[in-house]
């Protein structure tokens, strides 16, 4: 702790529990799922108030015509890096924080099924933020929008390196979430207490649970799509410019991929947490729970089929332009539905309007308004008018502020005494809550008008035009009450901490296992957990003379899948997204075929040869394998060092061919062959090489004699799983780029 | 004064939209006002007091889901049909070839009219009472043209050429803006479309096929001189001008008769003529003119010449 | 010929359709008479007559891509779900055929079926040749049945569990989305003979004037209906393995009560 702790001492302290808990690198170093959870939310408390206050830089230079309070690319670089940081670093920080911290509790585990990386994950955030904001210092930031569209995104009209920090920061948080999503499937599939079955997990889980699903669809894409700016920004791809044959309608499908379902991923968690809230301050279940849950996968499902509806101005062609609005429409029906199950919770019940509730309130009506400026949207001919204007700008934050803010100050409100043992304050919750109520309508009600009269979005400042300006100094005017609710916001939370009223285990009265252990939780969560027969057992137990129906097998003794292979699988299913984006990017651009190289520049045969080393050495991996259930140590090394040579062997061809390609003089830049097909393979051949690493890890480990443990077994065989998926990709490659080009 | 109003067409394309508009909105202020009447009906009628034991635990109730998922998907297959018939109106095929190409660049907007070959910018004369098969094209990003009154938005693609229909009723001028994100100065990226009736629309076009005005001062002639030493010719036309048929930039061979300058930062007087000149970079910074050094003599001659460009 | 007088009369009474219609009717009688579910199998002959019938058929012989891509949705998801639907409680395969009932044989089976059939040569081929167009009709159905089997066979344990079901499912949604997405987006034309169709009944300039339906958008339509109409199948089908994952323990109730 002070300069003459010895290295003995340290070593105590980092090895001792107790002291450990005590040491100031604690909460840097830390592994336990409730302390990253909480950094987490810091971490997004901090980025929310720099979000907040460049939207009050705007706000201000909005709030007259013709203002000249901010030069315009100040106004532009602001705009693009507060929908940045909202979505990135504010919304996702704090919907990941608040599944951190109460999942693992929910379905009665100790931790997070890979708690080490669930701290990368978390790290990935203030990295991915600083990396974000590092731009200002070198040259400014990007101000080409959160969407980045080409080809303004491209060198030629962004010249500085604003963008590609807004790439990169982006890509490494990405990898973050896509950590947490894996560690989330893996959670709730192997980390289950007795008698927690699947169909007993209470909605929070669940609908976090589904949401991990679509981040691990969805966030590769938008890594793919960030792979080819970087390329056609740092290494002279072209992708995305026309000039040079690429396509700046292809950026928006990519990214709108990622994009239309990355807002579903904020706003389930918002669902989960409103679906916890309103059953317990309605002193009823939530209605229609299987509903719920279904209409969330429903949701899921659909949501990575809708992404064209945010290109009906950009000349899809009438056919796309109907479909997408049919899938669009159809995903307001599962959304819609569940506000209807959420109100049938509120009548009939006995509710009590603390602040969470409050905040639940006011978000189903505000979710309501927005979900039906989101259905005025879907509608293609509408949309053709209220697209890209302040109309669309209100409908998106009252998703983002209007629903998903509100929650999760329901949510903080509600879980706070179990993190910290204190409750929050009631006055001041009150007060944050009106404010805010009074500061988001006064703002964006009105911008729905200001959009219909015609005024554009991301412009800097605007004509005097008769309404516009009391409309928008209207809109400003919301942004100071907003602020005083965030200023109480913060206060609150720091005078709870210290003096709030003690909670104890469950203040609220509630019925999931987080309020069934003390307020905040020991370091292993429970000391025992209650009997689990229905979806409330707290309500069970508090009730015994009207419990829940018991849901599924009454002694349910679930054999649970081993968690790395869960974890491993739900990453090879994120590699999918990834591999699937660049083979259709590749073949986009096949179909359209240019002047220079193409596939004949390619040595087909000799490829075969090294496919058949490549697809040989998973053949030697399953030997491996097979030795290592039969504990026999050397062949288990042998068979995987011939797995190495074997991945070696064909990487040694892929550079060669490289090789060979360079000195003929293609490269990356040459044309859309060659761009696509040095990305596609390149990307390939980068995650062999990482297998490759991994195999060798395993080889030194298992050369060091640590491979006889069971644990070394379950790794071994998810390495194994990564390793025959590599392959995969590489049988589809082949027939994309090698085999297709002779068929036809 | 001039508006920009959506809900107030002033074409059939616009109209069949406003058409959409109306039912839609009624569609959703009765779903709005049955889901939070319902909300606040739960809110008045079940408050809870402390010490109140627990209601009747409801589960659900299948028939109700089934339902309630019914009738929103009859609500959406009817806004379906709605919008179909909407944008078959709003936006039917193209001309085989186009009326007027409109071309979007970092920050201003040109207009081709390739039947009379008439090509001048940001300021869009039409005929009133006639549809017009535009073509949209882009020279650099991406822009998007957007007249509410008139029409529907529509993306400026560079390589990807697309097409609206534009049309007014009623002579008049019409505003608009581009309105997809293209850089520093997307917010002054402003249309004026001037509709008038088909006999001063001709004239308009006679006028502006004419090659720009002779000198007719010293001044003037002076000012023609600087145009063409200057550089000004590496970017801006003026037909009738030797050298200068380059369209980078703004074709001028008509500028004076324009209502405003920089797409609609400013007011066309000679005055604002004068200093946009001077420093367009403090009027429009951002914008892809560069500021010269200009001379106050110089300038008195050049933005005298170029306001006799009617 | 206009729009109405194509949907009066352009109705092809094939008499082969039919006679396997009757035979079917006859032979699901004789194997199963009153255990089996009629309704369903009714439905099943139905949809196919249509298929082959209707004037819809005549648009998808050789006219229209989309058209014919409706009549592989019909035939490789509608038909074979509800001939499945029809099988009675108590049917089981036989046991030579359970390397059929295998869940990664049954989705190569669906999801080959489509990618199988709109390689281009093969395309083609179907829509020339009436021999190849019916080893495509049969193959689509028991391929389609090879596919649901993992899914609707009759009995519980039979099928995948309701979570499987869903990844089952979800998975080959997504492998028809991607072969949709390919068709969508490609501007080479995926089964030739539909670019310049032989105008036997005289409908071209209607569907290409009145319909709007140039080849270009054909196609486009054809590989939106493999991606929207075919996921939302796909859908209903992993919603309704939910349902059966929600509704599975009933029964419980009255023990728990007691």
């Amino acid at each position: 702790m002070n300069g003459t702790t010895t290295i003995a001492e340290f070593r105590d302290a980092v090895l001792d529990p107790a002291k450990r808990a005590h040491y100031r690198l604690a909460w840097l170093s830390t592994v336990d799922h409730k302390r990253i959870a909480v950094l987490y939310m810091l971490t997004a408390l901090v980025f929310f108030i720099i979000g907040g206050v460049e939207a009050l830089f705007m706000r201000l230079q909005l709030a007259v015509p013709n203002n000249h309070f901010l030069q315009p690319d100040t106004f532009n670089q602001l705009f693009t890096m507060h929908g940045t940081t909202m979505i990135f670093l504010v919304v996702m920080p704090v919907v990941f924080g608040l599944a951190n911290y109460v999942l693992p509790l929910q379905i009665g585990a100790r931790d997070m099924a890979f708690p080490r990386l669930n701290a990368f994950g978390f790290w990935c955030v203030p990295f991915g933020g600083i990396l974000l904001h590092f731009s200002v210092l070198a040259g400014g930031a990007p101000a080409v929008g959160w969407f980045s569209y080409a080809p303004l995104s491209e060198t030629p009209y962004s010249s500085s390196p604003g963008v590609d920090y807004w790439a990169v920061a982006l890509f490494v948080l990405g990898i973050g979430s896509i950590s947490f999503a894996i560690n989330t499937i893996a959670t709730v599939i192997s980390l289950r207490g007795p008698g927690m079955t699947m169909r007993r997990l209470p909605l929070f889980t669940w609908i976090n649970f589904v949401n991990a699903f679509i981040i691990i669809f969805a966030l590769p894409v938008l890594n793919a799509g960030l792979a080819m700016i970087l390329i056609d920004r740092l290494l002279q791809g072209h992708f995305f410019l026309p000039f040079r044959g690429g396509s700046p309608v292809l950026w928006q499908h990519v990214f709108w991929a990622f994009g239309h379902p990355e807002v579903y991923i904020m706003a389930l968690p918002a669902f989960a947490m409103v679906s916890e809230i309103i059953p317990v301050f309605s002193r009823k279940p939530i209605f229609g729970y299987e509903f719920v849950a279904a209409s969330s996968v429903a949701i899921a499902v659909l949501s990575l089929g809708v992404w064209g509806h945010h290109m009906f101005t950009v000349g899809m062609g009438r056919p796309l332009d109907v479909f997408f609005a049919i899938s669009s429409m159809l995903i307001a029906i599962p959304t819609g539905v569940k506000v209807l199950n959420w109100t049938a919770t509120m009548l009939g019940g006995r509710i009590r309007f603390d602040v969470p509730m409050l905040c639940c309130i006011a978000f189903l009506i505000q979710f309501l308004v927005a979900g039906l400026t989101g259905i005025s949207h879907a509608s293609v001919a509408l949309d053709w008018q209220t697209k890209n204007s302040y109309f669309l700008v209100a409908h998106f934050h009252f998703v983002a502020v209007g629903a998903i803010v509100f929650a999760v100050l329901g949510a903080i409100q509600y879980w706070f005494p179990k993190m910290t043992g204190r409750m929050m304050s009631e006055s001041l919750g009150r007060w944050t809550f009106w404010l805010m109520v009074i500061g988001f309508n006064m703002t964006f009600v009105i911008q729905h008008f200001l959009g219909l009269l015609g005024m554009p979005r991301r412009v800097f400042t605007y004509p005097d035009l008769p309404n516009w300006g009391w409309m928008n100094m209207l809109s400003t005017a919301g942004v100071f009450f907003m602020s005083a609710s965030a200023l109480i916001l913060v206060w609150n939370l720091a005078t709870s901490f210290f003096r709030g009223k003690i909670a104890g285990d469950n203040p609220w009265d509630a019925w999931t296992l987080e309020w069934a252990t003390t307020s905040p939780p020991p370091h292993e969560n429970f000391i025992a957990l209650p009997p689990i027969r229905s979806r409330r057992p707290l309500w069970d137990i508090a009730n015994p003379d009207r419990p829940d129906p018991v849901v599924g097998e009454v002694s349910a003794a679930v054999a649970l899948p081993d968690h790395n292979k869960v974890g491993i699988l739900s990453f090879i299913l994120s590699e999918t997204g990834f591999f699937g984006a660049l083979i259709l990017a590749y073949l986009y651009f096949y179909a359209r075929p240019g002047a220079g190289p193409g596939p004949k520049e390619l040595d087909v045969p000799r490829t075969l040869v090294f496919s058949v080393c490549l697809f040989a050495s998973s053949f030697t991996f399953w030997r491996s394998e097979m030795a290592l259930h039969k504990q026999k140590r050397g062949s288990t090394l042998g068979w995987l060092a011939l797995t190495i040579v074997l991945g070696a062997v064909f990487l040694g061809g892929q550079a060669n061919e490289y090789w060979k390609l360079f000195q003929s003089g293609v490269d990356l830049s040459t044309n859309m062959f060659s761009t696509t097909f040095f990305t596609l393979t390149g990307f390939h051949g980068l995650h062999v090489l990482l297998g490759l690493i991994t195999l060798l890890i395993f080889l030194w480990l298992g050369w060091e004699g640590d491979s006889v443990s069971s644990k070394f077994d379950s790794a071994f065989k998810a390495a194994g799983y990564y390793w025959h998926f590599v392959d995969v990709v590489w049988v589809f490659v082949l027939l994309t780029v090698y085999i297709l080009p002779l068929v036809r | 004064m001039q508006t920009s109003n959506a809900l107030d067409p002033q074409s059939p394309q616009a109209r069949a939209i406003y058409d959409l508009a109306i039912p839609s909105t009624i569609i959703f202020a009765l779903i709005f006002v049955i889901v939070t009447g319902a909300i606040i009906y739960a809110i008045l009628r079940f408050r809870g007091r402390a010490g109140e034991p627990d209601p009747k635990q409801i589960p659900g109730n299948r028939k109700v889901e089934i339902a309630w998922t019914i009738i929103p998907f009859l609500i959406v297959i009817l806004l379906l049909v709605m919008t179909l018939s909407a944008m078959n109106r709003a936006d039917p095929p193209p001309a085989p070839s186009p009326d007027l190409v409109v071309t979007g660049h970092q920050f201003w907007w040109q207009a081709d009219y390739p039947g009379s070959g008439v090509i001048t910018a940001n300021e869009i004369h039409i005929p009133t009472g006639k549809p017009l098969s535009v073509r949209l094209e882009s020279k650099d990003v991406l822009h998007e043209f957007w007249v509410p009154e008139l029409t529907r938005k529509m993306s400026n693609v560079p390589g990807q050429p697309n097409h609206i229909w534009l049309q007014a009723d009623k002579p008049g001028a019409y505003i608009g803006q581009c309105s997809e994100f293209c850089g520093t100065q997307h917010a002054w990226m402003r249309i004026l479309v001037v509709a008038e009736e088909p006999s001063k629309f001709e004239e308009w076009q006679r006028a502006q096929l004419q090659p720009g005005l002779a000198t007719t001062s010293d001044a003037t002639a002076k000012g023609l001189a600087l145009f063409q030493t200057l550089t000004c010719i590496n970017c801006h036309a003026i037909r009738g001008v030797a050298g200068a048929d380059l369209r980078v930039a703004p074709d001028l061979t008509h500028v004076g008769s324009r209502k405003q300058l920089g797409a609609g930062i400013l007011e066309n007087t000679p005055a604002n003529m004068r200093l946009w000149l001077k420093s367009p970079q403090h009027i429009k910074p951002g914008a892809l003119m560069p500021d010269f050094t200009f001379t106050d003599e110089q300038l008195d001659q050049l933005s005298e010449y170029l306001s006799t460009l009617r | 010929m206009t729009t109405y007088q194509f949907f009066t009369t352009a109705w092809t009474w094939n008499s082969i359709v039919l006679i396997l219609s009757a035979l079917a009717f006859v032979g699901y009688f004789l194997a199963f008479g009153q255990r089996g579910r009629l309704l369903y199998f009714a439905a099943a002959v139905v949809v196919f007559l249509l298929a082959f019938i209707s004037p819809f058929s005549a648009l998808a012989n050789g006219y229209l891509f989309s058209a014919h891509m409706v009549q592989h949705i019909l035939l490789v998801l509608i038909v074979p779900a509800l001939l499945l639907l029809s099988l009675p409680w108590s049917f089981s395969l036989r046991p030579s055929l359970t390397y059929f009932s295998h869940p990664l044989v049954g989705w190569v089976a669906g999801v080959g079926a489509m990618w199988l059939w709109h390689a281009p040569t093969l395309c083609n081929a179907a829509a020339t040749s009436r021999t190849v167009s019916a080893i495509q009709t049969t193959s689509l159905i028991l391929m389609g049945s090879m596919f649901w089997w993992q899914v609707l066979a009759p009995r519980e344990e039979q099928r995948l569990s309701p979570l499987a079901g869903i990844v089952y499912l979800f998975s080959a949604c997504t492998a028809c989305s991607v072969l949709g997405i390919i068709l969508t987006f490609a501007p080479v034309s995926i089964c030739p003979v539909y670019q310049h169709p032989v105008d036997r009944l005289g409908m071209l300039s209607t569907i290409r004037g009145d319909w709007g339906l140039t080849s270009n958008r054909d196609q486009q339509i054809g590989g939106l209906l493999m991606w929207v109409p075919m996921c939302a199948i796909y859908v209903t089908a992993i919603l309704a393995q939910l349902a059966r994952w929600h509704s599975g323990s009933a029964p419980q109730t009255e023990e728990s009560n007691a």
